[in-house]
């Protein structure tokens, strides 16, 4: 058992196809609002992870890159020291949290925000009479005028830690209950989650390995210093010749 | 015919005394004083010539040790700096005032104006300074844009260039260009303002004074065409000084100082450094003013009116340098990006810590604490002394900023692009102050004050035309119990 | 001023108290249209917060847009009221007398206006109170004193009061006035309460002249502070590489600077022509502030210039897109055309015309380009800054204001000038006691054979004057 820990994500862009399975895996869990086409058209559609499509090469080498995006939960976060009223925090677990009762929406976070993973809810979020079954107990359904983000499924993690506590066990590294939902519903097992500070972990080791000279590792925007909990792996792609990066 | 209030006439106008006599009293007085020349005053001149020839001697050490070492330079340029932003800007006390028809400034426009000839001394030390300035070829950052270009394509060693391998839009040329023109245009003020004088000088000196005087007047009669024209140059010249003063201050700030520095991109900066400027001209000023009034013999004309005036400017200056300060810091602390704070590090909470924090007592909190009480600003001994202290205090400003990044220059990592540049590392000392930049630092600010004090012998310290002009605009009436002053101000 | 009309105290009080006497003909129509649009926009507002702030036009990433651009202009406009009373009050300027409470009120009412903003740009207006007050007492959650959002409050806060209370010591002795003029007996009761017992007594005089001069002088550091702390609600951020720049506190306030007293000229001009008061303020005191407005216009100009300069000068991807976008791409490049052209290229090389600075009309015209043009600046900044925000193309947006931004902006507008009519309705907008000060302390000199005219200058005792020739 660890003292703390330090929850965080490893993301293989390798292996990412593009299937938005993680998105639809996120909305239901976090009973996210129903995104309409108008929802997109406005640009105000709510995802927590979303996939980034960038293009590559021109006609008829094009090739589409895909990056998963959601919160960073950044240990040196540009979101935490600019809300007025405290709605946004970092918890001793290394994550990020948002406070939903507590936020008053003056999206001053969400223009810190350099991945844009911030969403705010312009309109009362609804859902048909038939969907309300679905929307899970766990978490809490919010009203308009809140902004929400990735919480890498905190209610998961705390579930399993009490469960865990009750039944005098430690946490299991890869256990599909602590794993965020996109996690779980990732087909190519992209997405790996885990504790940062047990070095016995999938996530740790590949930090290790990865995370040096010459491995596949890297930060988004790791030069804004936001230090970042989601590490990402290069795509490994010998056919293309890369260009001179940011 | 003035009523008052009440309807009832008062008196038709208030008469000035601009008589004949009143204003030969008023050149008189001044040629007086200026006639005698103590012997304490060869003695102190002598001493700063002793200094300024070891400022030489520290100088000519300095240049054999090379350019290739920047860092040893960077108390040189450091002192370059400080002189630049003291002795070039006091020509700012005579020319703002006019501006504003203030008319405390009388009696110290030309002790201000008089600082323009250290300038020429500011030229010679910059000329070495021009081989140190890392040229365009390697990539060097610049506001010129094509040195960004060349890190940016590190492959390709093609250079436009013309001549001797120095292209037409090089910082040298431009650098260059500005200070010359900052000296010529406070020569050029100089002598519009003391034209007037000299004539004086023509008239009733004695001796070599009305050599000179003859020499450099040129016929100047005091007619209403010839007053036009000289008030008219006077402003244009005034103007341009002050923007060119501007500039320099922009450029240096810049080429001299946040290029050498990775990661340092702070637009408030060149506002910064000739806000500083200022700051600092006035300090000169005001130590000026009382070295006059207290040795120079001038203590009937230099009086708490001019303390007063110019220390609200110190006061309200000494505030302003916190706030440019803090605006700068406040960006560059709170977000938290790595190259910023490195810079942070260098220049503030690192190895200068001990420095800035003197530095800050010194040049913000002192004056600004003192400085709001009324008897410290309005006296004759307080807006001096933190002059003094302001005058330190940016001494060692300048150290810190120009000894810090000439400590860093040319060593970052991640060269390709401005953004992401990072120091290597900051140092962890500062580096040591050895007997060659003693003696330059002692010696040419010696020097800058040697050639104030023997131009004092060649011309009057007090300006005698403001100072008859004056009896054109100032009486004094009876208002209802006391006596007051009436000061007309004409457009 | 070389162009005087010496009045006798009971002209000066006919002239400037007939507007609160009578009710002039065009201030109940104005009064009406600008109500209702006032209380158009505050339906609006009460309609988005309904629905949510989904009826605006803003989106992810730009999530703040037309109300925080607006909210800044208004800060800057508060700024001239500081700009005139305390600093031309301290530097002992003849020419402000006229205008300093016109200034100061449009200070009061635009610090208001701006104030608007904040409060009704939130998710979730009703529980803005967690903003200034502690949200939960027994866990003891203060608001959070790092966020800039947080010190704005304090510093607009602070200001709106050291501003009220500068307009109110400045009233004193006209509210005496008033108090003794009026026959309605409610409003004398009123008068009687505000003018505090105010009988111009020698002490009574001076203890408001040393309290005027008190709150100039403290005053000036919040002037100083207001500004800059809004401008750090975008400077401190990294998420934002157009808004990252050092020079924006100084940049802020002196575009306040310059819209802030372009607004007091067009206030001049508009009490020259709407309550007659050209005896007042003459076609000298619009070449005062004409001459001003040209040194403060080059200085931000000059600002303006060191920001872009320095936003190329990183040749970074984002902040090059970010000026590509400002500069040259439909709409925001003919904004920014319209922008400098009305705020510098039109008005400034206008202004250096006598001609031009002594005419109320000219002035007028040219300070309205000078406030149109520093609204779109303020939008320039706001809203291209999050569109083009960072090397992540994929999430480059769009904006395009609604309905509902623009009728609570121009709710904005019509509250200032109705907040400025009614309290000249109530209050002279003109100082009398600072006018009739004038009249006292001016004299003439005979300079050879000209006649100049002079002040007796408040300053040090007579010996220290004396000088021997």
């Amino acid at each position: 058992m660890v003292n703390s820990n330090k929850w965080g994500m490893v993301v293989d862009i390798d292996r990412c196809t593009g299937c938005q399975g993680c998105v639809v895996a996120c909305q239901a869990e976090n009973n996210i609002p129903i995104n309409l086409e108008e929802h997109f058209n406005q640009r105000r559609a709510i995802q927590w992870i979303r996939i980034e499509r960038y293009w590559e090469g021109e006609y008829p080498d094009v090739k589409a890159r895909f990056i998963p995006i959601m919160c960073q939960h950044c240990g040196n976060a540009p979101c935490e020291p600019v809300c007025p009223v405290y709605a946004t925090y970092h918890n001793d677990e290394g994550m990020n949290v948002q406070v939903y009762n507590r936020c008053i929406g003056t999206r001053f976070c969400a223009n810190g925000c350099p991945y844009h993973i911030r969403f705010f809810n312009f309109w009362e979020p609804e859902w048909p009479e038939s969907l309300k079954n679905q929307l899970n107990p766990d978490v809490t359904v919010r009203s308009r005028g809140i902004m929400e983000k990735c919480s890498f499924c905190v209610q998961r993690i705390q579930r399993s830690t009490r469960e865990a506590d009750r039944d005098g066990v430690d946490l299991e590294d890869g256990d599909r209950g602590l794993n965020p939902a996109c996690v779980n519903a990732c087909a190519t097992n992209s997405i790996i989650f885990g504790n940062f500070n047990d070095p016995n972990s999938e996530v740790s080791k590949i930090k290790e390995r990865e995370m040096k000279e010459g491995g596949r590792g890297y930060g988004l925007l790791e030069n804004l210093g936001t230090d970042p909990n989601v590490i990402y792996l290069k795509k490994v792609d010998e056919s293309v010749e890369v260009g001179h990066g940011h | 015919m003035v009523t008052d209030p009440g309807n009832r006439v008062i008196e038709s106008y208030v008469e000035t005394d601009n008589s004949a006599e009143a204003r030969k009293a008023v050149s008189d007085g001044i040629l007086n004083i200026h006639k005698v020349t103590s012997n304490r005053f060869w003695q102190f001149a002598a001493l700063f010539g002793i200094m300024f020839v070891l400022g030489l001697i520290g100088f000519v050490m300095r240049l054999s040790s090379g350019f290739d070492d920047k860092a040893a330079w960077g108390y040189y340029v450091a002192l370059f700096a400080f002189l630049m932003t003291t002795s070039s800007a006091a020509p700012m006390v005579a020319i703002a005032p006019r501006i504003a028809n203030s008319h405390w400034r009388r009696p110290i426009s030309r002790a201000a104006e008089i600082w323009t000839l250290a300038g020429c001394l500011n030229l010679l030390i910059y000329i070495p300074l021009i081989w140190l300035l890392p040229s365009l070829e390697n990539g060097r950052r610049s506001l010129w844009f094509y040195g960004q270009q060349k890190a940016q394509d590190m492959d390709s060693c093609w250079v436009f260039c013309w001549g001797g391998g120095v292209p037409a839009y090089s910082p040298h040329i431009w650098a260059t260009l500005a200070i010359l023109g900052l000296v010529v245009l406070g020569f050029a003020l100089l002598w519009l303002s003391i034209l007037p004088d000299l004539a004086v000088l023509r008239d009733h000196g004695e001796g070599w004074q009305k050599k000179w005087g003859r020499k450099l007047a040129l016929g100047w009669r005091g007619t209403s065409a010839q007053w036009n024209w000289q008030y008219h140059r006077m402003g244009v010249v005034g103007a341009f000084y002050f923007m060119m003063l501007v500039f320099v201050h922009f450029f240096i700030s810049v080429e001299f100082l946040m290029v050498h520095v990775p990661g340092w991109i702070d637009s408030l900066y060149p506002i910064t450094h000739a806000h500083n400027a200022l700051q600092g001209g006035v300090a000169t000023v005001m130590l000026t003013m009382f070295f006059l009034r207290k040795f120079g013999g001038y203590k009937d004309y230099i009086g708490l009116d001019q303390f007063w005036g110019l220390g609200k400017l110190l006061l309200a200056l000494s505030l302003l340098w916190f706030w440019f300060w803090f605006s700068s810091f406040m960006v560059l602390w709170y977000g938290k990006k790595p190259s910023e704070q490195a810079v942070l590090e260098l220049l503030v909470k690192g190895p200068y810590l001990y420095l800035f924090i003197t530095i800050f007592l010194l040049v913000f909190i002192l004056p600004w604490f003192t400085m709001i009480w009324n008897p410290v600003r309005r006296s004759v001994w307080g807006p001096p002394i933190l002059a003094g202290s302001i005058l330190v205090g940016t001494l060692l400003d300048r150290i810190r900023l120009y000894v810090g990044a000439w400590d860093v220059a040319e060593k970052s990592e991640m060269m390709h692009s401005m953004m992401h540049m990072e120091m290597e590392e900051v140092p962890g000392t500062i580096p040591s102050l050895g007997i060659a930049d003693a003696f330059v630092i002692v010696g040419f600010i010696a020097g800058s004050v040697l050639i104030f004090m023997l131009a004092t012998r060649l011309i009057p310290a007090i300006n005698i035309w403001e100072r008859k002009e004056m009896l054109l605009y100032k009486a004094e009436v009876q208002f209802h119990r006391t006596k007051v002053m009436v000061m007309g101000k004409p457009r | 001023m070389q162009e005087h009309t010496q009045l006798s105290n009971k002209q000066i009080n006919d002239d400037l108290l007939k507007d609160i006497l009578t009710v002039p003909k065009w201030w109940l129509p104005a009064v009406a249209f600008l109500s209702l649009i006032v209380l158009t926009g505050l339906g609006a507002f009460f309609f988005m917060m309904y629905h949510g702030l989904g009826v605006t036009g803003l989106n992810r990433p730009v999530m703040w847009g037309f109300f925080i651009a607006n909210f800044v202009f208004w800060i800057g406009i508060s700024h001239a009221g500081i700009m005139i009373s305390a600093i031309l009050r301290l530097t002992q300027a003849e020419w402000r007398r006229p205008i300093t409470r016109a200034a100061e009120v449009m200070t009061v009412f635009s610090l208001i206006a701006a104030l608007h903003t904040p409060l009704m740009h939130v998710g979730r207006p009703w529980r803005v109170l967690y903003w200034i007050f502690p949200y939960d007492f027994s866990r003891g959650i203060w608001p959070n004193i790092r966020s800039p959002f947080v010190w704005d409050p304090s510093a607009v806060g602070t200001y709106l009061i050291a501003s009220s209370l500068f307009v109110f010591v400045c009233l004193i002795p006209d509210l005496a006035i008033l108090r003794d003029r009026v026959k309605n007996p409610i409003g004398k009761k009123i008068y009687s309460q505000l003018a505090l017992g105010f009988r111009g007594t020698p002490r009574q005089w001076k203890l408001q002249i040393i309290a005027g001069i008190l709150l100039s002088a403290l005053v000036l550091p919040v002037f100083v502070s207001v500004h800059s702390i809004v401008s750090w609600d975008f400077a401190v951020l990294i998420g934002v590489e157009g808004w990252r720049s050092t020079i924006f506190a100084p940049y802020f306030i002196i575009g306040a600077i310059h819209s802030g007293v372009s607004a007091v000229a067009m206030l001049m001009a508009l009490s020259v022509w709407l309550y007659g008061l050209d005896k007042y303020i003459k076609p000298d005191h619009f070449d005062a502030i004409a001459r001003l407005l040209i040194v403060v216009a080059t200085t931000w100009f000059f600002f303006f210039f060191l920001e872009w300069v320095y936003a190329l000068y990183t040749l970074e991807s984002p902040e090059i897109a970010l000026r590509e976008l400002q500069a040259f791409e439909w709409p925001y490049g003919p904004l920014f055309a319209i922008f400098v052209i009305t705020s510098f290229v039109i008005p400034v090389p206008m202004w250096l015309f006598k001609r031009v600075r002594r005419s109320a009309a000219l002035m007028f015209w040219t300070t309205i380009l000078v406030n149109i043009g520093m609204w779109l600046e303020r939008f320039l900044i706001v809203i291209p800054g999050l569109l083009r925000r960072t090397h992540m193309t994929f999430d480059w947006g769009t904006y395009h204001p609604s309905i509902i931004e623009i009728l609570i902006v121009v709710e904005t507008f019509a509250f200032v000038c109705l907040g400025m009519l009614l309290f000249a309705k109530v209050l002279p907008l003109i100082p009398l006691f600072d006018i009739k000060e004038g009249m006292v302390n001016r004299r003439l000199i005979k300079v050879g054979r000209r006649v100049v005219p002079a002040t007796i200058r408040e300053g040090l005792p007579h010996h220290y004057y004396e000088n021997k020739h």
